[in-house]
């Protein structure tokens, strides 16, 4: 019974907002979070690449130097490299995004807007990680005279699908950690031991038949195998594997966003 | 009439107590599984968790263009019901219905980061109210004049002060281009000019058509801004209709209450020297008896009673009433020669008496203090002495709802001339 054109209707849902303010958000939270971990720090976005470099060096010394992995002829540092990237970039997302509805508990208590932009703002912060560490790498192509072929062009591939297996998760984990706070710590050593579950330090090659069911049900192993094909051996991907962690990844993905949108309305009510 | 907010008996149910753990998931999955009943906070199970009710069958309509103000104790379900218009959190049962993009101030600046700068927070805080990086470029220069912040706008807000703070969300929030907006007591925050200017800005919004629901505990600025007044009481509605007669209903009421369990002691918010101090301090009406509810019009007396530790020569004592919400209304003195003794010793009382009270239905305090004879030591100081509030229309003409407001009545004429204006009068 409008009056005029003017009126807006009587709606029982949240107005959905338009795209070009969700991105306007989603920006912002994302540049929020890069500032308050860099900020007024020294050395800044430097530390970004800190974190997989010093481990890099560690897995060089301890599995090529005194445990002589074998990287399939390649460099060990660049091996361990190219998939120390997507696995921090990993790590580091889900470990602060299963926090982050917490974290910002004063927002989502007091206004609302779409609740998945949090998480998702964790994983976009860690964007920047990860190009200044494959930055890092392509020097270190240089350096060891290595050089990109037209696998390389593989690589965006598996970065998507670390994005979506990354984001499904860490709605996931985020999500049930407003309910039950017990969810933090076992994602935390869940991520310790998922590290050497997966074949960072080591190729996939050598794990032996019986446990190989394990590793690819696990999406990373070929994620990082994946990244690896591409940029460090210039070879074609291990397209059975390939495909079931596709599967699996987008089973998730749809999984974690269909329950992230079921909880998100108890969130402001218990967190 | 169009509708804002529409909401058909909405009830809203919190689980108080601890939190759930994973134990209780677990308790609960496996209470499922063998078919009992599968409330995990139930009694039987030794994990007694009340619920909270803080909304009850509440059902409402709120027309366009309304200021609505929200009054009620503390837990009645004010900030709840902002929470469920603004879809903060959902009913447990029942339907909300809302017209138009909502923005809720239920805490100033909730949104912003103290390590962005001012000018990043407004796009920030613009993201969370729902617009988008052309939108906040278009009002930027309009909300950064109204907050009063241009030269501090590139700095990190953690160098704000807190008014400052509030003054930006405040002005992020109403330049986001709402049809609705919800305020949470937050204008507390801000000094006095600021305030004005907010609830100023508020104002404008209803003229253009905005609908505002304003929770706060001053009655004042809830008849400065609000045609309507919303009475929430335990999670229910109470009372919902014109400001002025659910304010009058309140106050006689709520307050009246209030006023009623006020101890006679005058143990707090005591200074001055202590030669001389006030024992009682009471207030009664024309016959004497005891009265904290007055109605425009009344004799208020306040009678003082007081010891001296030695003698004193001639104090004055002071009685002031100040309003509870605005601050002082008026002082008075005994300072003509007759009011006291030269010298006062041991015990007396002062009567001080108002015939015909012009005070406006509000809530008052007394201010009482004795000082030495140029008003420069104090003796004694009460700073919050009796309350007492006043309602009702008193003896009064029926008036208009403006007639109502200010802190006093003050007998008036207004003449009105035609032709042409005498050239003194000209402005």
């Amino acid at each position: 019974m409008p009056s005029d054109g003017l009126h807006k209707p009587l709606i029982d849902h949240a107005d959905p907002i338009p795209p070009g303010a969700y991105w306007e958000l989603l920006m912002n939270l994302t540049k929020r979070e890069v500032k308050g971990r860099y900020s007024q720090s020294f050395f800044g976005v430097a530390w970004a690449i800190a974190q997989p470099l010093a481990t890099m060096a560690v897995f060089t010394l301890v599995f090529a130097r005194l445990a002589k992995m074998d990287s399939n002829g390649a460099p060990y540092p660049l091996f361990a490299f190219a998939a120390l990237v997507p696995w921090f970039f990993f790590m580091n997302s889900v470990s602060s995004g299963t926090l982050s509805l917490i974290t910002y508990r004063n927002i989502v208590t007091k206004t609302y807007f779409p609740r998945e932009i949090i998480p998702l703002a964790q994983v976009c912060s860690r964007f920047i990680d990860f190009f200044a560490a494959a930055g890092l790498y392509a020097l270190l192509m240089v350096a060891y005279g290595a050089s990109l072929g037209l696998w390389g062009l593989m690589a965006p591939l598996f970065f998507l699908l670390l994005i979506l297996f990354t984001v499904g998760l860490t709605f996931a984990t985020s999500a049930m950690n407003v309910f039950y706070r017990d969810v933090n710590p076992v994602v935390q050593i869940a991520l310790q031991l998922w590290l050497y579950l997966t074949p960072v330090a080591y190729p996939l090659a050598i794990v032996p038949e019986r446990f190989r069911l394990l590793f690819v049900l696990n999406p990373l192993s070929a994620i990082v195998e994946g990244f690896r094909a591409a940029v460090v051996f210039n070879r074609a991907p291990d397209w059975p594997i390939t495909a079931v962690a596709t599967t699996i990844i987008l089973a998730v993905f749809v999984a974690a966003c269909v329950m992230f949108k079921r909880m998100d309305k108890y969130f402001a009510d218990v967190i | 009439m169009d509708l804002a907010i529409q909401l058909d008996r909405v009830t809203k149910r919190y689980r108080a107590g601890r939190s759930r753990t994973v134990v209780d998931l677990i308790g609960s999955t496996l209470d499922r599984a063998r078919g009992r009943a599968q409330d995990v906070h139930s009694t039987t199970r030794g994990r007694v968790d009340a619920d909270i009710w803080a909304l009850r069958d509440v059902s409402l309509d709120v027309p366009e263009a309304a200021g609505v103000g929200v009054i009620g104790r503390n837990g009645a379900g004010k900030t709840t019901l902002l929470k469920l218009i603004s879809r903060v959190t959902w009913p447990t049962h029942g339907c909300v219905r809302v017209a138009g993009r909502v923005v809720s101030l239920i805490e100033l600046g909730a949104g912003f980061h103290p390590e962005l700068t001012g000018r990043e927070n407004v796009y920030l805080g613009g993201g969370l109210f729902g617009l988008t990086r052309r939108d906040i470029d278009r009002s930027f220069d309009r909300i950064v004049e109204f907050a009063d912040v241009a030269r501090l706008i590139d700095t990190p807000m953690k160098r704000y002060s807190s008014g400052l703070y509030a003054r930006l969300g405040f002005s992020v929030a109403i330049h986001a281009n709402p049809d609705i907006v919800l305020v949470d007591e937050v204008l507390a925050v801000g000094d006095a000019a600021f305030r004005r200017r907010a609830l100023e800005a508020l104002r404008n919004l209803i003229a253009d058509g905005k609908t505002v629901l304003f929770i706060s505990h001053d009655m004042w600025n809830v008849r400065r801004l609000c045609d309507q007044i919303l009475w929430m009481e335990e999670g229910r509605v109470r009372a919902y209709g014109p400001a002025g007669e659910i304010a009058e209903r309140y106050m006689s009421e709520v307050n009246l209450q209030a006023l009623a369990n006020q101890g006679t002691a005058l143990q707090s918010h005591r200074g001055g020297t202590g030669e001389i101090r006030y024992t009682r301090v009471e207030i009664v009406d024309a016959d004497g008896h005891p009265s904290v509810a007055l109605v425009p019009g009344d004799t208020l007396v306040v009678r003082a009673a007081y010891r001296a530790e030695r003698p004193v020569a001639r104090p004055v004592f002071q009685v002031a009433i100040v309003d509870v919400d605005t601050g002082l209304v008026i002082t008075t003195a005994t300072s003509r020669p007759n009011d006291v003794p030269d010298a006062v010793r041991e015990m007396g009382m002062i009567e001080c008496r108002f015939p015909r009270m012009p005070l406006r239905p509000r809530q008052y305090v007394l201010r009482m203090s004795i000082t030495d004879t140029h008003q420069l030591a104090s003796y004694d100081l009460v700073s919050a002495g009796p309350r007492f509030a006043v309602s009702g229309r008193g003896s009064g003409v029926e008036g208009l709802a403006d007639e109502e407001d200010g802190l006093v009545s003050l007998p008036f004429e207004f003449a009105h001339h035609t032709g042409d204006v005498p050239a003194v009068h000209r402005v």
